[in-house]
């Protein structure tokens, strides 16, 4: 249902849950009031029962009263879970006669180029080689069928992978993406047959050409849909129950919603589900800032995620990973980086500082959480650096121990190194800022972007407080703060609306394609995505739709994503342009040589979710300034007094001069000197550099 | 020497690293051949005015340390004190200290203040060079004059002005010209992207603060590789592999025999009785035996001593002239991949008892490469190459990984689908090669079996494989990975079997069927688990009996 002027009118509440390693996030929102936040401890073994609690809370707080929940939106890392943790379904995988072994052959590389005893890289696990059978059937390279589907043998095979303990089965064929006639018919068999096992079939999952690819990410999807089928079903249930009546939404890699029982079928397409919130409630503070550009870095224990944002849009790359293994399914281009808050500071065998990949992560966590970790981390460097407030850190879930950061700070580092406690905590952030700044010009550099054209969007708890650091190592002269950054994904949950993408193999040179064959081969996926989208209630008149293409130069292999436009003239010739254009951007070269399409992709997008209509008043009654305490400025030898400013008393059109700590109960900002901070109407803090400082963080002197 | 704390030590080392890894992001992006772009057959270096590698970003170790050599050549017919802004230099001559010719090497000078205070170096595999075959690398060259154009060590650019005579000269010699300059040109914004950068740098920290980090950050990898060399048994090591044969003398192996001498934290390789250089292609110039054994120390010394020229201090090679690993010209060399795999190989091998934990058993170490060429029935040209993996060695605590790339190499293998769209080609069978394993106690990893048939037209096949002859050994008492075989199925009836190396004519109906080497085992066979046994029965990578 698009919403309407009569629809904000009423008392309609939105929730939006993102799971975390650690936490659970919760933003709740309606018209008229202040935007409620909650950080939940999250339940690893069932993470429904803290989105549950999560609605308990709400209600006893009388968040819900007198109204109706109208969204129910959800971040699940239950896909990515089952992955990581290995504790998805036992996929039994069907295949062409002659192929059972390409999932664990993949493409052959190793990732760890100077190891010599190999472990391997290759999801074979989702499919061990005994629950693996083979099938006469083929299909050649033109689409037709050269062997007929051996039913009987089909059925035998899978027989036995079931009464092996198979509980999924993936069926994935040559050629099905040109002809699904094949896998289509043993589905049917198999479903027919063995109801109670989720069947996945290739040409459904990703019609795409080269097998090991296509292979690996329809055994994904098998792995984890009994899981993620599981998961929401009770979800859906315990939601119910509390009286929640809305239709459950999840968040989809890409960025678009899905309603839960499209979710279901499709879950491969969830593994970033919880991070791509994030950068799209970055576009969301971008867009309602008038800012285009932007980078979005997520700071959380052990990674930074980055991620690029072009004229208001995220970058979408059509090939991703989990767990280091290939999954080809459209997602939002996010790079983490071994660097966070609970990166480990250590010496090297020449007596060297280095910072990180390795991480205390959340449990023992920093020394400082008084969990039983040791090791000195970057949180205990800030904390020693008087930049956190050791009573009010992660909204004050956790009291942090001073003499603790102090301790293993000065055993791990100062001493050996000869330096100051105060000393070895800036080494330790310069070090880690010096690594996210490499970390952030590579992933711009590697997309044909310049870093100085962008403005950053400082997400997690420490985004902001490295932010300043980051922007000047990078030319960069604009930060913007969200309002709740270490909510930001729970937040961007609320700010996307409902997606479906449909994709479908289409390889023709663009010289002899002719514009009425592509307009009827998009015709045939955008009918599949509207009948998706009629299964959210949406109707198709209402949705957005957009063309893509995988175009790439003939005998090329690797193809970039070109937008299409068939209602202009000359659709073909504005693709090669297009796709000339792109490829001058991102490989920094054109030349008129022949192209070809791969792929065609059609995404429907429902209407956006008006931002207007929520007060964004700052809470009354608190002062801004609170207790200055010294703090260890970079570049400064010795603590200096600084403000302590309170977030939450903040009003727009503020400006406050650094240096000065900001402080709000999901994050804290350091204000550097050389820097302003503005509030703006929206209540998002930006970060201006209204001077070099001549003293940046690199300056040795 | 201006003192640097520890702090801006380290700052300075990740910018390094990032001013490498930025000269090979637009070293990859920018450059047109597929070679490059997929095979990722292209490394970017920062290298001190003491020829030292100060960052390396490298995709493939067979670019390890491999411009070394190429630096020294340059600063000795270029002193430093000649070279100054707009200046860019050229080289790819094995003999001078290159690789094999479509290797061709780009430096410029890093100016700082009108001083030059570093090198940064591009080296990309160019998809032609000339010589008797496209693609330059002809199995079947006897002479280096075959394989291409020579260039010596060269001004390409001078004080800005571009050498246009050598750049028509190229343009004349190779078959793509429009390609070669794309990639060249590649090279040439990736060594201008190092230099602004590292100018950037001298700027911001000041030219001796950064003389002196570099030479901290040297001696400390120094001290760190001689640390854990120093950690390996004084002695002297010695192993022996071969080589099939040179793709000419197809009845003749060729020894690769090292002797490796740990002693107090340095590392000498001696190749003295090693074959002599040999007619065919496989002739390995000194820089390639240098990057099997860098890689070799990088694989048993701690990964995270950060790589640098001070890691190659302790490494000493013995390289006997006029010897496979070190041959005199005109020999060819275009096909030493193959060569500076076993050379890899045998110096681990050579430590593996010593180091039975860090070290496993010898790998299948073949990367087969299969190409096929003919026209398409609309009479369209076509030809596709194949890289395809071996088994790797089991270790003291897991079965060798099947099908996987291995040492100085790491190139994908061709999809199935892709194979069959791009050539009238079918492919019935691509899987693991049940029981080609060594067995131990830790099974060594398998081979595939890959099964092609021709449909239509005349198809040359060239095949170049190794292990057909000699297997992978063991370790501990592990047994030895299957062979390599391969023949030719003819519709006509009659079967051919291929020694290692073949150029031959495929006709529609005929089929090749290829089984790629395992790796060795590692343990006695005895020694296997009962739950590891019965995961061999049930998945059938070992064959009952």
């Amino acid at each position: 249902m698009p919403p309407s002027a009569t629809f904000w009118a009423d008392m309609s509440i939105e929730i939006g849950v993102d799971i975390g390693g650690t936490f659970t996030d919760v933003v709740c929102r309606r018209p008229g009031q202040p935007t409620q936040i909650l950080k939940l401890p999250t339940t690893r073994d069932d993470p429904g029962q803290a989105v549950l609690a999560a609605v308990r809370r709400l209600d006893e707080m009388g968040a819900l009263q007198g109204g109706q929940v109208s969204r129910f939106v959800h971040g699940t890392t239950v896909a990515t879970n089952a992955v990581l943790q290995r504790q998805g379904a036992r996929v039994g995988l069907l295949t062409t006669e002659g192929f059972r072994d390409v999932l664990e052959i993949g493409r052959q590389l190793r990732r760890a180029l100077y190891e010599v005893c190999l472990h391997p890289e290759t999801p074979g696990f989702l499919a061990p080689r005994a629950f693996r059978g083979e099938v006469a059937e083929r299909i050649d390279a033109q689409g037709a069928v050269i062997t007929p589907l051996d039913e009987a043998a089909l059925v035998r095979t899978a027989d036995e992978l079931v009464a092996l303990g198979a509980q999924a089965i993936a069926i994935v064929f040559l050629f099905a993406f040109l002809n699904p006639v094949h896998e289509r018919r043993a589905a049917a068999l198999l479903r027919q047959r063995h109801p109670d096992i989720a069947v996945s079939i290739s040409s459904e999952v990703d019609p795409a050409f080269r097998e090991y690819e296509r292979t690996a990410v329809t055994a994904f999807d098998a792995y984890i849909k009994p899981i993620v089928d599981g998961y929401l079903d009770r979800l859906q249930g315990g939601l119910a129950q509390a009286g929640v009546a809305a239709p459950l939404q999840i968040m989809q890699s890409r960025g678009g919603l899905a309603g839960a029982a499209v979710a279901r079928e499709r879950p491969v397409r969830l593994f970033l589900s919880g991070p791509a919130a994030g950068v799209m409630g970055a576009c969301n503070i971008g867009a309602r800032n008038g800012v285009d550009n932007l980078i979005s870095i997520d700071i959380g224990g052990t990674t930074c995620d980055i991620a690029l944002i072009e004229q208001g849009a995220p970058t979408i790359r059509t090939e991703g990973a989990i767990d280091g293994y290939p999954v080809r399914v459209s997602m939002i281009d996010i790079n983490p980086i071994g660097a966070g808050g609970g990166s480990i500071a250590w010496l090297d065998g020449a007596g060297g500082l280095r910072v990180g990949p390795r991480s205390a992560g959340s449990e023992p966590g920093p020394a400082c959480y008084g969990r039983g970790g040791t090791a000195a981390t970057v949180t205990d460097a800030s904390l020693l650096l008087g930049y956190l407030d050791p009573g009010y850190f992660a909204a004050g879930s956790v009291a942090l121990q001073k003499d603790l950061a102090r301790a293993a700070i000065g055993n791990g580092v100062a001493k050996p190194l000869a330096l100051t406690e105060a000393e070895a905590a800036q080494g330790i952030h310069r070090v880690l800022n010096s690594q996210m700044a490499e970390g952030i010009r590579a992933v711009s550099v590697r997309q044909g972007h310049d870093p100085r054209g962008f403005s950053l969007v400082a997400l997690g708890g420490a985004g902001p407080l490295h932010a300043i650091a980051l922007a000047e190592e990078l030319g960069i002269r604009r930060i913007l703060v969200p309002p709740h950054p270490g909510v930001l994904s729970a937040q961007g949950l609320l700010d996307a609306t409902v997606e479906h993408e449909v994709t479908m193999a289409f390889g023709h040179a663009l010289a002899t394609l002719a514009a009425t064959d592509l307009a009827q081969a998009y015709q045939g996926i955008d009918n599949r995505a509207r009948s998706l989208m009629a299964r959210e209630d949406l109707q198709a008149e209402t949705c957005t739709v957009r063309h893509y293409a995988d175009v790439c130069f003939v005998g090329q292999s690797h193809h970039l994503d070109v937008p299409v436009d068939l209602a202009g003239p000359d659709p073909i010739g504005a693709i090669y342009q297009t796709f000339l254009d792109t490829h001058d951007r991102i490989n920094g070269h054109r030349f008129e040589a022949p192209a070809r399409i791969v792929n065609l992709r059609t995404v429907h997008r429902a209407p956006e979710w008006p931002a207007s209509g929520y007060s964004v008043q700052p809470a009354a009654g608190i002062k801004i300034e609170k207790a200055p305490r010294a703090v260890h400025l970079p570049g400064h030898d010795k603590a200096i007094e600084v403000a302590v400013l309170d977030r939450a008393a903040m009003t727009p059109g503020q400006t406050f001069l650094g240096p000065a700590i900001i402080e709000q109960a999901d994050a804290t900002t350091l204000l550097t000197s050389g820097w302003s901070a503005l509030v703006a109407p929206s209540l998002t803090l930006i970060l201006d550099q209204v001077r070099s400082t001549g003293l940046d963080e690199d300056d040795p002197h | 020497m201006t003192h640097i704390d520890p702090v801006t030590l380290e700052v300075l080392r990740n910018k390094l690293d990032g001013i490498a890894n930025e000269m090979q992001s637009t070293l990859l992006r920018s450059s047109f051949s597929p070679i490059v772009k997929e095979g990722l057959d292209a490394s970017a270096c920062l290298f001190s005015t003491a020829s030292e590698t100060l960052a390396q970003s490298i995709s493939v170790p067979i670019h390890l340390a491999t411009l070394i050599p190429v630096i020294e050549t340059f600063l000795t017919r270029f002193p430093l004190a000649s070279l100054g802004p707009g200046d860019l230099l050229i080289m790819n001559d094995p003999y001078l200290g290159g690789t094999h010719l479509p290797d061709i090497a780009v430096a410029m000078p890093v100016m700082h203040r009108g001083k030059a205070i570093a090198l940064a170096a591009a080296m990309t595999h160019h998809q032609d060079v000339g010589g008797m075959a496209p693609g330059s690398v002809p199995t079947n060259a006897t002479e280096v004059f075959q394989e291409g154009v020579r260039i010596p060590p060269l001004k390409l650019r001078d004080g800005g002005v571009m050498n246009e005579t050598f750049i028509a000269m190229m343009r004349q010699n190779v078959r793509m010209p429009d390609a070669f300059m794309g990639d060249l040109n590649a090279q040439i914004a990736a060594c201008t992207v190092g230099a602004r950068r590292l100018d950037e740098v001298a700027e911001k920290f000041g030219p001796e603060l950064l003389q002196s980090a570099f030479s901290e950050l040297l001696d400390r990898s120094e001290q760190m590789t001689r640390a854990a060399l120093r950690a390996i048994p004084d002695g002297q090591y010695s192993y022996t592999d071969y080589l099939d044969n040179d793709g000419i003398e197809l009845d003749r192996s060729i020894l690769i025999k090292v002797m490796v001498q740990v002693r107090d934290g340095e590392l000498t390789c001696s190749f003295e009785g090693t074959a002599d250089q040999v007619r065919g292609p496989f002739n390995c110039v000194p820089s390639g035996t240098a990057a099997a054994a860098l890689f070799a120390v990088r694989a048993i010394t701690d990964p995270e001593i950060p790589t640098n020229g001070g890691c190659f201090r302790p490494v000493h090679l013995i390289l006997p002239e006029g010897s496979l690993v070190n041959p005199k010209p005109p020999a060819p060399v275009n096909s030493r991949t193959a060569t500076i795999k076993r050379i890899t190989g045998c110096i681990l091998g050579a430590l593996k008892d010593v180091l039975p934990t860090r070290i496993p058993a010898d790998s299948g170490g073949e990367l087969l490469i299969l190409s096929f060429g003919g026209q398409r029935q609309d009479g369209s040209t076509f030809v596709v190459g194949d890289l395809i993996a071996s088994g790797s060695g089991a270790s003291s605590d897991c079965d060798g990984v099947d099908m996987i790339e291995t040492d100085a190499t790491n190139c994908m293998n061709l999809p199935v689908e892709a194979l069959e769209l791009d050539a009238p080609i079918r492919v019935h069978h691509f899987g693991l090669s049940q029981g080609s394993g060594g067995a131990g106690q830790f099974r060594g990893g398998l081979g595939c079996r890959r099964e092609y048939e021709i449909l239509a037209g005349e198809v040359t096949l060239t095949y170049r494989g190794e292990r057909h002859n000699h297997p992978a050994k063991g370790s501990q008492g592990g047994e030895p990975g299957a062979l390599a075989s391969a023949r030719i199925l003819r519709v006509a009836g009659g079967q051919e079997v291929i020694l290692s190396k073949q150029v031959t004519t495929l006709y529609p109906g005929d089929r090749l069927c290829i089984e790629t080497a395992g790796g060795g085992g590692y343990g006695a066979p005895a020694q296997r688990s009962i739950e590891a046994r019965s995961d061999d029965l049930a998945s059938g990578k070992v064959t009952a009996g």
